[in-house]
């Protein structure tokens, strides 16, 4: 996958940027652990410039989520 | 200034995770163990990064979560294993959240209980000194943040405010009466970063993790700072430039009168600069000036601006001429006896840093900022000056620097024996006491040149050598007629398992007393003791390095034969005496201290 959202999870999970779907959630990709998932949460704040909410957070179970939250923000170039 | 230090929380936590993914990555120098009433993972990164900026690779564990008791009793078990380093961090609202809530509700025992909890966790403290070997870093605990947390409550000086205050106040006190533990003041990072700043509620409620990343990033820097201050040798000298940075204005084009310097902005920002800067000297740094100047001029600014809170006495050296700086600045280090390496070099002007930096790469070059409201600012960032025992001789250093001046003078006129001779030295050769490990570990750290074996030890390391019953730990302290010199050298022995053979494992002593036949007066001084314990051989090493070579002949010259490669024997039989012209004071070991006196 390609564009800013696959470079944060690439570069958070330390996992290649292909590898990246829409499907990849903590259950298919053991990097996503709870550690992780802090460090995704500032990644995307600073890199979209927004701010997620706990129920957001909460939500976050899957790269397609969080697409759609940041859609929901606003955001057009995930 | 490597520009890694001044990354930000993101670039912090990168820079972390490549570092552990770099298959190649060097063996790590120490390990340093985090265990905290709050999770602690989040703070790996930024100490870990940290660390790495200082060029210290550390491998980093974290304890169990809230078990600061447990971690104190047996630290092996809560780390998996030994560390070099372990940091000890809570807050009110985990370690005493019941105390907290009675306090509040208004139950007037809660805060008695809240201090015999925090009593008995200065006391695991003072457990873990006693038992463990590295350092022990505590925090001093921030506000308390979170839904108990309001700051602005109209209660609150007498609330929560004042719970915290009096906990907090309490533990720095507690801790104070611990010898060898470091704070790191946590309550300090929250006022840098700000108290809203600090704290994450989402991370709190969800990961049990209260802090966000601008705290971890500076709290990291702060604990890294700690460390890498008992690692390495703090800086010696600031050399500084006179024109915009000393002062606003150039005092050869504007004159003593156009220049700013004094109540006024941008004076008062120049001012306070001073004011800084002498707070260093007071703390053992020496100060210099390298200017492109008319020395006359620059003098009658020290000497006749009433706005200068820095005053020519203050100056250690001084090069003011029209020579380029990178030419200047050895001779400063020259005339202090110190290496170029550990000096600073303060200018405006980008082109004399990049040429210095090009010249001199071991110079630590610093560019003033282009506005002097951001001067201190600047400065007070820097690690450089990074100091965690400040001792007598560090306050003295400035002023006896002066009596040296004195003694060269009165060397000038007569003849090198007769000098000796009328100089009247006295060596105090004794074995080192609680008091003195500070200065000690400062020696072994940072005394390059007159150094023979160059092993460094941290304060803790030198604390259990001082207590072995395999080891002597030696200090002397030089006095002559013009003053006292301090104390200025450290020797340590290991002795052999039957007695008979005392290896020098380190023989070190500064600069400023050599020429005086000092070095003679040690072998023999030691070997009254040597003898007094049943020693028949002194063993001792040679190590050269790229500083030492002042000291290659010492072995020799004190009658040692090689015996291998770097390894040289005396035999007591033919050991040197003390030189006539040097008074040994202090008595052998009869009067020495027994160890369980030192080990205290």
């Amino acid at each position: 996958m390609s564009g800013r959202v696959a470079k944060v999870f690439s570069e958070v999970l330390g996992v290649d940027a292909v590898r990246i779907t829409d499907d990849t959630s903590p259950d298919n990709t053991p990097q996503w652990d709870s550690m992780a998932a802090m460090n995704l949460v500032v990644a995307i704040e600073d890199e979209f410039d927004v701010r997620l909410s706990t129920a957001e957070i909460v939500s976050m179970r899957t790269v397609a989520v969080v697409k759609k939250v940041l859609a929901t923000k606003g955001v057009v170039d995930a | 200034m490597d520009d890694r230090a001044r990354q930000g929380p993101i670039d912090a936590k990168k820079a972390w995770r490549e570092h552990i993914a770099r298959a190649d990555r060097p063996a790590p120098k120490l390990s340093v163990g985090l265990s905290a009433s709050f999770t602690a993972d989040t703070l790996v990164p930024f100490v870990g990064a940290a660390l790495l900026a200082g060029d210290t690779e550390a491998a980093m564990t974290v304890g169990p979560y809230n078990q600061l008791f447990q971690t104190c009793l047996d630290p092996e078990a809560s780390f998996g294993g030994p560390c070099d380093v372990i940091v000890l961090l809570w807050r009110l609202e985990d370690f005493m959240a019941d105390e907290m809530a009675g306090f509040l509700a208004g139950d007037g025992e809660a805060l008695k209980r809240a201090g015999d909890k925090l009593a008995a966790l200065a006391g695991a403290i003072c457990q873990l000194r006693a038992n463990f070997k590295g350092m022990v870093i505590a925090g001093v605990p921030p506000y308390s943040t979170g839904v108990a947390g309001n700051l602005l409550a109209l209660d609150n000086a007498g609330g929560l405010g004042g719970l915290h205050r009096k906990i907090a106040g309490e533990f720095v006190e507690e801790i104070g009466r611990i010898e060898g533990v470091h704070l790191v003041d946590l309550d300090a990072v929250q006022r840098q970063v700000g108290l809203a700043a600090s704290f994450d509620s989402r991370k709190a409620y969800l990961y049990r993790q209260p802090f966000s990343d601008a705290f971890l990033h500076v709290a990291g820097q702060q604990i890294a700072r700690i460390i890498l201050a008992s690692r390495r040798a703090a800086k010696k000298c600031v050399v500084l430039d006179a024109d915009n940075t000393l002062w606003g204005g150039i005092v050869g084009e504007d004159g003593i009168d156009g220049i700013q310097i004094g109540d006024e902005f941008p004076g008062s920002a120049f001012r306070d600069f001073h004011k800084f800067l002498l707070g260093l000297r007071a703390r053992g740094t020496f100060l210099a000036v390298a200017s492109k100047n008319n020395e006359a001029d620059v003098f009658d600014v020290f000497d006749k601006h009433s706005g200068m809170v820095l005053k020519r006495e203050h100056l250690s050296a001084w090069q003011i001429n029209w020579l380029p700086k990178a030419e200047n600045v050895p001779l400063i280090a020259k005339s202090l006896n110190i290496g170029t390496d550990s000096l600073v070099f303060i200018d405006d002007n980008p082109m004399e840093i990049a040429y210095m930096r090009d010249a001199r790469p071991e110079v630590t070059s610093i560019l003033v900022p282009s506005d002097p409201a951001d001067i201190v600012a600047t400065m007070q960032a820097l690690s450089l000056f990074d100091q965690l025992e400040i001792t007598d001789e560090d306050r003295k250093r400035a002023d006896m620097m002066r009596a040296e001046r004195d003694r060269e003078s009165f060397g000038a006129q007569i003849s090198h024996a007769d000098f000796l001779r009328a100089l009247d030295l006295k060596v105090d050769l004794f074995r080192a006491k609680t008091e003195d490990l500070g200065r000690v570990t400062q020696l072994i750290n940072k005394t390059n040149q007159y150094n023979l074996t160059t092993i460094r030890r941290t304060l803790d390391e030198v604390r259990a050598l001082a207590a072995s019953p395999d080891w002597r730990l030696y200090a002397f302290r030089v006095t002559d007629k013009f003053g006292e010199y301090g104390l200025v050298g450290v020797i340590i022995i290991e002795v052999s398992s039957d007695n008979r053979r005392w290896t020098i494992d380190s023989l070190m002593m500064s600069c400023r007393v050599l020429g005086r036949g000092v070095e003679q007066a040690l072998i023999g001084g030691l070997t009254d003791d040597a003898r007094a314990e049943g020693a028949v051989e002194f063993v001792g090493s040679y190590i050269p390095t790229a500083k030492n070579a002042i000291c290659k002949s010492f072995l020799p010259d004190q009658g040692f034969t090689q015996i291998g490669e770097q390894e040289w024997r005396l035999d007591l039989a033919d050991a040197p005496v003390v030189p006539a012209h040097i008074t040994r004071l202090g008595a052998p070991v009869a009067e020495a201290l027994q160890l369980a006196d030192v080990a205290e």
